[in-house]
């Protein structure tokens, strides 16, 4: 094994861990019950919580931070049920997304939806056609969504009033 | 909790009283302590809550990381405990109560019944055999199966048998004349009738004939009535009788009359008979006298012949004559004196109430209103009533119903019952109200007659009035009212009253001090009436009941005469304390099953003739319904053990015994147990049959286990092919709140993956750990042999979850392998969870008594890890094996060690002070 596996080469874990649900990272013994129990890990060759919280552990801030991988996490917290240490990777993980966000790193996927979700009201804007309209009709329903809109449009009045404006 | 800590002397100024000690717990740990005191001189009571010392370490098939067979070290240690001089053993006992201080405990225990004698008791085994009880055996992890009287393990301390009963059985203690149900039952399992007839026997000469006509109080308090429906018990004893007649009896009936003072029984009935029976059997001369023409009383007049044929009643009283009762019929007795004047030197009154209550409404005396126990002992007789088409039954219970059936088989068209009350109050037996609707019965229920309507003094008709219930009544029954303005007339040719009987007013019983309603007085227990010498029962003493109570007044009185004769008390230790088992004692865990359908002649076919209604259960069907019986009280006392034993060891009435102990000094030794491994759902013990746990384990690899040290498979018997044993399950959890390390679990489990090797070299083994803990003396060398020379597989990494194959019972173990960060699905036909340890059950309540305040987790906080490391917060009271924490074997038996000489400390300055 390489050195950097037993000193740290940065802070990375105790700045988590002042994070509210971060604290937890120092007691995990890298037992692997997390991966093993994982839905996302057990369908993607390359998310594993128990590595991602051993990169974290031994300090690699800046590859965790810019990695999509803290991002995968469904939350259905699984690992968490099962740890024995009483570690939470999904507590963990989230901590991360709070620290890459304000460092600007969010993947490009998740911007994209983002952006989608507050232009439009709903994510799947370009998948409504005069089909939906139509079955909407036939159900009784309003065919116009434009309520969505103006849901999204209070939302930002209210919580993103400087960025509207920007 | 009475201990008295104020007296905080030094141990040097100590008020030593007692200068022996208590060891609770004969584990290996336990025994050590005891050894090393009684070594010292000191006298040591070793106390034990199961049947035998050795603990766990008695089921363990061999120690790490030596590899000795556990058993070969266990035993002569186990022997020298047993044969020392200063060492007396308390096994199978408990702790109630402990009072007192350091030097001067006062500790009460428990002894429980075994229901055998340990000194008699040579454990030949002889017994076994002999008891038809089987129990999942809790000594192989309940993988096998013992007897209800056992020896848990071949070399079990003391060298005695262990009897399980939790008590009697519901059905048992149901039953006025003590029929043992689940006795006769569990012979019936195994399919041996003639013992099981003999346990009926013992307390009822009327398998057969009780078999058809009993209302079955068993039944309506057998517990398997809480899982789904109730035991057949009454068809079963019926099998049993019918069997007898079919097969022949295994055995010859030999009168054996060896006592001279002769005795009476007036009345020919249940209780008269049985009173016979059960006095014959003790040797006394019996006559019984019976006015009518046969004997049999209300069975052979009361009972009609297609619910009892005349053959069954009359083959069962010849059999009690048999035995030696003369039985005179036509024989009315004159008076009591007569028979004295006879040279009878006791007797026993059972003339029964056959008298027919009257409604008590005008026109009762009409022509056409019979009154049932006429109408059936003349229908009985062969010389019935004449009936015109519409009948009608005044009353609910089994005289009405009788009386309406045998009205079908008469020819009426329509027969209609009368019952004041709803269904649920009907007092007759359910099923017999069931066929009497099958075969045309009408009921009117709630409704009352009130008038009698007669032309020229024939009956026409009856005037009745609706009933609702009210609140309910001094019998528990809701008590019907009227509804005003609800009369109507039923027209009717023939109406039979069947409202209850009564003892006649005229008779021999006059002579005797009797109640306001007829009934002679007795004495409840002993049935001894106002004159000496002068017993009765049945239904002349309680007014019309069941045959069932009459036979039990029958043997009660049988006792009675014989103490009388014998002029002992009659009336002493008539009440056995019993404990009748409850609902929550009883394993319910069992699939539910209906009751097997008793056979039964075709309506059309019954009714036009008195043959028999209900057909009997074939052998097959009569076991598969014996095997229903949940076996609540375990042991069933069916007694064949005590037949089998040739020491007389057995005491089936034995008690548990309380005793106080006066002591020192108490070493706690009370062991641990597994964490149950079910808590974790994901690794599938409970539901995978293939998923085991490591004491099972131990047991299947074990020589005197339950598969004799093969390993196999609990889906299919199959040998092994792949096994994976799963670590850290049950500690080091904090989510379950077990934090701590176990200690020994990865030891024993490279042990257990070694043995795997040993019994066959080409299992593939495997170990998922997270990591291994090898501290001790030899045990990094004894897991690097298991890595190298053994070649089992070590993959770091906690398992995820166990699935099944549920074609194959195969097991597919998800791990993160952590050294190639690779999930990996990895299958075995094995699984075996190596469960963490846990402090034992029952040890907070020794603790409270102790005042002793456990640890979070549950063990026992000792004084000072690092210089007092055995004893505890209490002075006098010191701790070893597990009960502060995991430990493997020889640690245990170093604090045991150690124990012993803190405790010998204090004992010692008694044997000064003498």
């Amino acid at each position: 094994m390489n050195n950097e596996t037993h000193t740290p080469s940065s802070d990375f874990a105790k700045e988590i861990a002042l994070i509210p649900g971060g604290e937890v990272i120092n007691k995990c013994i890298q037992c692997g019950i997390c991966t093993a129990s994982c839905v996302v890990a057990c369908v993607d060759d390359q998310y594993r919580p128990r590595r991602l919280i051993q990169k974290i552990l031994i300090g690699k801030r800046d590859e965790v931070l810019k990695s999509d991988q803290p991002w995968l996490c469904m939350t259905c917290r699984m690992c968490e049920e099962r740890c024995q240490e009483g570690v939470s990777p999904a507590e963990i993980f989230h901590a991360v997304r709070i620290l890459a966000v304000k460092e600007g790193h969010i993947p490009k996927v998740f911007q994209i939806t983002v952006e989608k979700v507050l232009c439009d009201g709903w994510m799947l804007a370009d998948a409504y056609t005069d089909f939906n309209e139509d079955e909407r009709e036939d159900l009784g329903l309003n065919p116009a969504l434009a309520w969505n809109d103006t849901f999204t449009k209070k939302v930002k009045k209210k919580y993103l009033a400087g960025e509207e404006s920007a | 909790m009475t201990i008295d800590h104020t007296s905080k002397k030094s141990t040097s100024k100590l008020d030593v009283v007692s200068s022996e000690a208590l060891v609770i717990g004969g584990g290996v740990a336990g025994m050590q302590a005891a050894l090393d005191m009684a070594n010292q001189g000191f006298k040591v009571h070793l106390l034990e809550k199961t049947p035998s010392l050795g603990g766990k370490m008695a089921m363990i098939d061999k120690t790490f990381p030596t590899l000795d067979c556990s058993a070969c070290i266990l035993t002569p240690r186990l022997s020298e405990v047993s044969r020392h001089p200063n060492i007396e053993l308390h096994t199978y006992s408990d702790v109630i109560s402990v009072a007192g201080r350091v030097g001067d405990f006062k500790v009460k225990i428990r002894k429980r019944a075994r229901y055998v004698d340990e000194d008699k008791c040579s454990a030949c085994a002889d017994c076994v055999p002999a008891c038809p009880v089987e129990v999942p055996n809790e000594f192989d992890q309940s993988l096998g199966f013992r007897k209800a009287i056992y020896q848990p393990f071949p070399q079990a301390t003391p060298s005695t048998y262990t009897i399980t009963k939790l008590g009697t059985p519901a059905c048992r203690e149901a039953c006025p004349a003590d029929v043992n149900p689940q006795g006769f039952i569990s012979l019936m399992k195994e399919g041996r009738f003639h013992d099981a007839l003999r346990i009926f026997r013992k307390s009822n000469p009327f398998p057969g004939v009780l078999g058809r006509v009993c209302i079955a109080f068993c039944e309506g308090e057998c517990v398997r009535g809480e899982l789904d429906e109730s035991v057949s018990i009454r068809n079963l004893h019926r099998f049993l009788a019918d069997y007898e007649r079919k097969h022949g009896p295994d055995r010859p009936i030999e009168a054996k009359i060896d006592k001279d003072e002769r005795i009476a029984v007036v009345g020919a009935g249940p209780a008269g008979l049985a009173c016979g029976y059960h006095l014959v059997k003790m040797g006394y001369p019996v006559t019984v006298f019976e006015a009518q023409p046969e004997a049999g009383g209300l069975l052979r007049y009361g009972i009609p012949e297609y619910r009892l044929p005349r053959d069954i009643l009359a083959e069962e009283i010849d059999w009690i004559a048999k035995h030696g009762v003369k039985i005179k019929t036509s024989s009315p007795v004159e008076s009591i004196k007569s028979l004295k004047k006879e040279g009878f030197k006791a007797i026993f009154l059972a003339t029964g109430a056959s008298n027919s209550n009257k409604l008590g409404i005008a026109g009762e005396e009409a022509k056409g209103i019979y009154h049932a126990s006429d109408f059936l002992e003349r229908a009985n007789s062969g010389k019935p009533y004449p009936l015109g088409e519409k009948v009608a039954v005044i009353g609910g219970g089994d005289a009405a119903i009788d009386s309406a059936r045998v009205a079908i088989r008469l020819g009426a068209k329509e027969v209609t019952i009368v019952y004041r009350r709803s269904h649920v109050e009907l007092p007759a037996i359910p099923s017999e109200v069931e066929d009497a609707r099958e075969e045309g019965l009408n009921l009117l229920l709630l409704t009352n007659p009130i008038e009698i309507l007669t032309s020229k003094d024939e009956l026409r008709g009856i005037r009745c009035i609706k009933m609702k219930l009210g609140e309910p009544d001094h019998s528990g029954r809701r008590r019907p009212q009227v509804i005003r303005g609800s009369e109507f007339t039923l027209i009717v040719d023939n109406m039979i009253i069947a409202v209850g009987q009564s003892v006649t007013p005229k008779g021999l019983h006059e002579e005797c001090d009797c109640s306001e309603w007829g009934t002679i007085k007795v004495n409840p227990l002993t049935l001894e009436t106002n004159m000496e010498g002068v017993f009765a029962g049945g239904d002349v003493v309680l007014g019309p009941a069941t045959a069932v109570k009459a036979v039990a007044h029958g043997k009660e009185a049988a006792i009675s005469i014989d103490r009388f004769l014998r002029k002992v008390n009659v009336e002493a230790d008539r009440i056995e304390e019993r404990h009748r088992v409850r609902v929550e004692e009883v394993d319910m865990e069992k699939p539910t099953e209906p009751r097997v359908d008793m056979p039964k002649h075709g309506v059309a076919g019954r009714i036009q003739s008195y043959t028999e209604v209900e057909l009997g259960f074939e052998q097959e069907s009569a076991t598969q319904e014996a095997e229903r019986c949940l076996g609540c009280a375990i042991c069933c006392e069916c007694e064949l053990c005590v037949e089998a034993c040739t020491r007389e060891a057995i005491d089936h009435k034995m008690q548990d015994e309380i005793i106080e102990l006066p002591v020192g000094a108490i070493v706690l030794a009370a062991g641990y147990r597994l964490y149950d491994v079910s808590d974790y759902p994901r690794l599938g013990y409970g539901k995978f049959p293939n998923v085991i746990h490591a004491m099972e384990y131990e047991r299947l690899i074990n020589a005197s286990g339950p598969t004799h040290g093969h390993l196999i498979k609990l889906s299919d018997g199959k040998l092994p092919k792949s096994i994976g044993f799963i670590q850290c399950v049950g500690a080091r959890d904090v989510n379950r709140g077990v934090p701590e390390c176990s200690r020994v679990c990865c030891m024993y489990g490279i042990k257990n993956a070694v043995m795997a090797k040993e019994h066959d070299p080409e299992i593939d083994v495997t170990i998922y750990y997270a990591d291994i803990r090898a501290f001790g003396k030899g045990f990094e060398e004894f897991y690097n042999m298991a890595k190298d020379r053994f070649g089992i597989k070590f993959i770091r990494g906690r398992v995820g979850e166990v699935m099944e194959d549920r074609e194959t019972g195969n097991l597919t173990v998800r791990v993160e392998n952590t050294d190639e960060h690779a999930i990996q699905d990895i299958e075995h036909d094995l699984v075996v969870i190596s469960p963490g340890i846990q402090p034992p059950w029952g040890l907070d309540v020794i603790a409270s008594e102790l005042g002793l305040e456990l640890d979070e987790t549950g063990y026992v906080p000792v004084k000072d890890e690092l210089l007092a490391p055995v004893d505890t917060t209490i002075p006098g009271v010191f701790a070893c094996g597990c009960v502060d924490s995991p430990k493997d074997i020889p640690d245990s038996v170093t604090a045991g060690s150690a124990a012993a000489m803190r405790a010998t400390i204090i004992l010692s300055q008694a044997e000064k002070k003498e």
